[in-house]
């Protein structure tokens, strides 16, 4: 039986990696970020990058354990970050993200979030925007490994 | 083996019926289908077998097509892992699911529709009539045509599957007709024939885009195109509102004078 009993997201691991050996070539990854800012209270729905965009929502977290996040995940996207374990103001999130839905008329969200219990509230987020939202659209999530592994993915 | 596999199915079947089987084996329903002009590679490619299944289907079929030789087998062609095999479906593609029902519903009345045809009053005719409005303006100009105009013109139409499926649409439309035509001879048997027919290939042709084609479309389609498809199908369902709740009526109303064939059709 494991000693910890707490919050699985708080959780203390360590992921043993082997360095990359001296000399190796490295390869140079462009960013596929796209506007500023990104902080899901910092963001305007009335920003021109978002009017009819895809949008990544994005848990704070994610984009470190996911290797290739800016590739696989952000490309051709608005972005939002945002935390739903730590974030305050969070009744703001649902009302930011609704306007997404009708005053940006965005595309599809697509709401990134890592394994640990507490990212599923941002999925609870977005499905209390899409309900108390006059306009829908279709909304995707995708659940992450701790290692940066796509575990689940699937419409809302 | 390669020429096998750009080879139409049906083709195959009829040629070395054992396929069939084999194929069934694996959830591949390809024996029953009336078109059969899907290509195997298409086909073992649509199904997303995984790769362990895919190889050991290529090895069971090339034992059958070059007995006691030694082929290469290939793979269908995919270059990544098999997704999981539940189903699930995008937003869009739920819409069309849930119109498959409607459409299932009231396919499922037509045995007890036919079974006391009238075509020599004009009520009995209006009955007759009242059916062939659902299937011309639910099923075709509403539900056919968000298929053929907006969601096959996301993939190369040149495709075998959906040359199939534009061949089921085509088969049920020369039905109506028939039913049509039959009315206008005050021919009562082959109403009820025609009808059986269109019964016959939109059950199949369900079956086939619900647990093949459209979760073969999902996996392709991109996430810009899925939304795309959603707003522009609800667009459609906004110019249809009014006339989708009457259908639903027509269809509810028909349950209702249909009830004991419906709780047959569901034993």
């Amino acid at each position: 039986m494991s000693g910890f009993s707490g919050c699985p997201g708080s959780r203390m691991l360590e992921f043993q990696k082997e360095d990359t050996p001296e000399g190796a070539a490295e390869v140079r990854i462009a960013s596929q970020l796209r506007q500023w800012p990104i902080q899901l209270h910092l963001v305007s729905p009335a920003a021109p990058y978002f009017q009819g965009a895809d949008v990544l929502l994005a848990a704070d977290c994610a984009a470190f354990a996911m290797g290739n996040f800016h590739n696989e995940h952000l490309k051709g996207k608005g972005l939002a970050i945002a935390c739903p374990k730590l974030d305050e103001g969070q009744g703001a999130y649902v009302a930011k993200i609704r306007a997404l839905f009708e005053e940006a008329r965005i595309n599809t969200l697509t709401v990134l979030i890592m394994q640990v219990p507490c990212c599923q509230g941002l999925v609870a987020l977005a499905t209390e925007a899409l309900r108390g939202s006059s306009r829908k659209v279709p909304v995707r999530y995708v659940v992450a490994s701790l290692q940066g592994e796509v575990l689940q993915e699937d419409w809302l | 083996m390669e020429r096998f596999l750009e080879s139409p199915i049906k083709e195959l079947i009829d040629r070395f019926p054992a396929l069939g089987t084999i194929l069934e084996e694996y959830g591949i329903g390809c024996v029953p289908c009336s078109v059969g002009t899907c290509l195997l590679r298409d086909i073992v490619e649509i199904h997303d077998l995984s790769p362990g299944d895919e190889e050991e289907l290529m090895g069971r079929i090339a034992a059958v097509v070059a007995p006691g030789q030694a082929v290469a087998i290939p793979r269908s062609g995919r270059d990544r892992a098999a997704a999981p095999r539940n189903v699930s479906y995008s937003p869009p593609m739920r819409m069309l699911v849930e119109e498959h029902r409607r459409i299932l519903r009231f396919v499922a009345l037509i045995p007890a529709l036919t079974a006391d045809i009238d075509v020599e009053t004009g009520k009995g005719r209006g009955r007759i009539l009242d059916a062939v409005d659902f299937i011309r303006s639910y099923a075709d100009r509403f539900h056919h045509a968000k298929e053929e105009d907006l969601l096959f013109a996301c993939f190369d139409e040149g495709l075998a599957i959906l040359k199939a499926m534009h061949e089921d649409h085509r088969r049920g439309r020369a039905c109506v007709q028939g039913v049509l035509d039959a009315v206008a001879r005050r021919d009562a048997g082959g109403v009820a024939r025609n009808l059986a027919e269109y019964r016959e290939i939109l059950t199949e042709h369900i079956r086939k885009e619900d647990e093949i084609l459209y979760p073969w479309m999902d996996r392709n389609l991109t996430t810009r195109q899925v939304g795309e498809l959603y707003a522009r199908f609800r667009e459609v369902d906004e110019t249809f509102l009014e006339a989708g709740e009457r259908y639903e009526a027509f269809v509810r109303s028909l349950e209702g004078q249909y009830l004991d064939a419906v709780a047959e059709v569901g034993r």
